[in-house]
């Protein structure tokens, strides 16, 4: 399998971070009018896991931290410097550290799952790896198109 | 003019790999430290879920749900230990134990439906009665439940009570224990609540209700009972497990 190159790469991060934005946008307004995302299959899991209150953090709804998130990491996309390639690895592997304590917290305190909240915990696994490939493929390097060797 | 070439290749060649080599230092430092950050942030993921995993239940320090309970009764106001409208035509009674994981159960995945659905557009009322059959705390707990009912935080108080249960009759529901889940469902007056609580008034109430719950022939907890137009008095309700069947229920006692 051919190693993929750096500007594929971003575009791909680019197109999943901007999934994400849409995802934690919709969490977020859901949640702002004192209401909660509606769960596509039916059952009340988003809505119990809206209103536990492991879901705010200072007030602060947490799909707000991940907008933040993703919107870094969709910048991060438009440069090929060392600086974007570790910092979108740094926000992508906060993101996804975070991403399993909230998931940790569906599974064994709230005893809910949010559909929504899983889809944002994928997405931002997929960007953890897309950062990690592209930090350990292209950092260090001038050439976007050639990943490094050694 | 040949040697003044070669000097400039030459010197060309040494920036070229001078860059290589400081390129190559640059991208070994980077992978050193995100290997730093993969480390620190393996390790914050674990101290978060430890410290996360304390506070299991019947921890007066860290009590759960609460936003979600104020979200889930607060549609609907609250009258005593009865939440929905006054003028709702049904009443589906509730007689439970604070105790009870069977209730925290019914709490938690059956009624919040049935409150959203029924209750909230109001068709019906739910009252909640005591029934105390668990252990010694059942008792003092379903009257600290009716005091906070007094200030019209019953509600709160109850499913603030079942989300934060500690081990059946482990000996969790202390004073210290009955005060912080007051507090944080909101009871304005905790003086007034500590003096109440132990009263006559509510103690006895408990036991009325645990004995009409006997004559009901009720012998465990979550037990319900129903009333409305079209109910024959109170009907008791036989084992219902899901929220379509207590709305079933309602809609026929309309």
């Amino acid at each position: 399998m051919k190693f993929p190159t750096e500007a594929r790469l971003r575009q791909i991060i680019a197109f999943v971070a901007a999934l994400g934005i849409g995802v934690a946008t919709y969490i977020t307004i859901a949640d702002s009018g004192g209401g909660a995302p509606t769960c596509l299959a039916g059952g009340g899991g988003c809505e119990t896991v809206a209103n536990s209150s492991y879901s705010h953090i200072a007030g602060v709804n947490v799909a707000v931290f991940g907008i933040v998130g993703y919107v870094v990491l969709l910048a991060s996309a438009f440069f090929a410097d060392d600086l974007a390639r570790f910092g979108g690895f740094a926000v992508a592997l906060g993101g996804f550290g975070f991403s399993v304590y909230l998931t940790y917290l569906e599974l064994f305190k709230i005893e809910a799952i949010c559909q929504w909240c899983v889809g944002s915990a994928v997405l931002m696994t997929i960007l953890f790896l897309l950062n990690t490939t592209r930090l350990i493929g292209y950092a260090g390097t001038t050439d976007a198109a050639v990943p490094e060797k050694g | 003019m040949s040697n003044k070439k070669d000097r400039e290749k030459r010197r060309e060649e040494r920036l070229q790999e001078e860059t290589k080599v400081d390129a190559g230092e640059r991208r070994t430092r980077l992978l050193q430290f995100g290997a730093g950050a993969v480390f620190l942030v393996i390790v914050a993921v674990v101290v978060l879920i430890v410290a996360s995993s304390g506070g299991g239940g019947g921890d007066a320090t860290n009590l759960k749900e609460v936003s979600a309970v104020d979200s889930l009764v607060g549609g609907s106001p609250q009258n005593e230990m009865v939440l929905g409208k006054p003028k709702a035509k049904v009443e589906l009674m509730e007689y439970g134990d604070l105790q009870c994981p069977i209730c925290k159960e019914y709490s938690e995945e059956v009624l919040p439906q049935v409150i959203e659905n029924k209750v909230d557009g109001g068709q019906a009322k739910i009252s909640f009665n005591n029934f105390t059959i668990i252990g010694p705390q059942s008792a003092p707990a379903g009257a600290a439940a009716l005091a906070a009912g007094a200030q019209g935080r019953g509600w709160n108080y109850l499913e603030l009570f079942y989300r934060n249960q500690g081990g059946e009759n482990s000996g969790y529901a202390t004073d210290e224990f009955l005060e912080a889940v007051a507090k944080a469902a909101g009871v304005k007056d905790i003086a007034k609540w500590n003096k109440e609580r132990k009263g006559e008034k509510f103690t006895n109430q408990v036991t009325e209700t645990t004995e009409q719950a006997q004559t009901y022939g009720f012998t465990g907890t979550p037990s319900f009972a129903i009333k409305g137009p079209s109910t024959n008095g109170i009907e008791l309700l036989g084992t219902m497990t899901t929220p379509e069947e207590f709305e079933e229920a309602i809609e026929k006692a309309s």
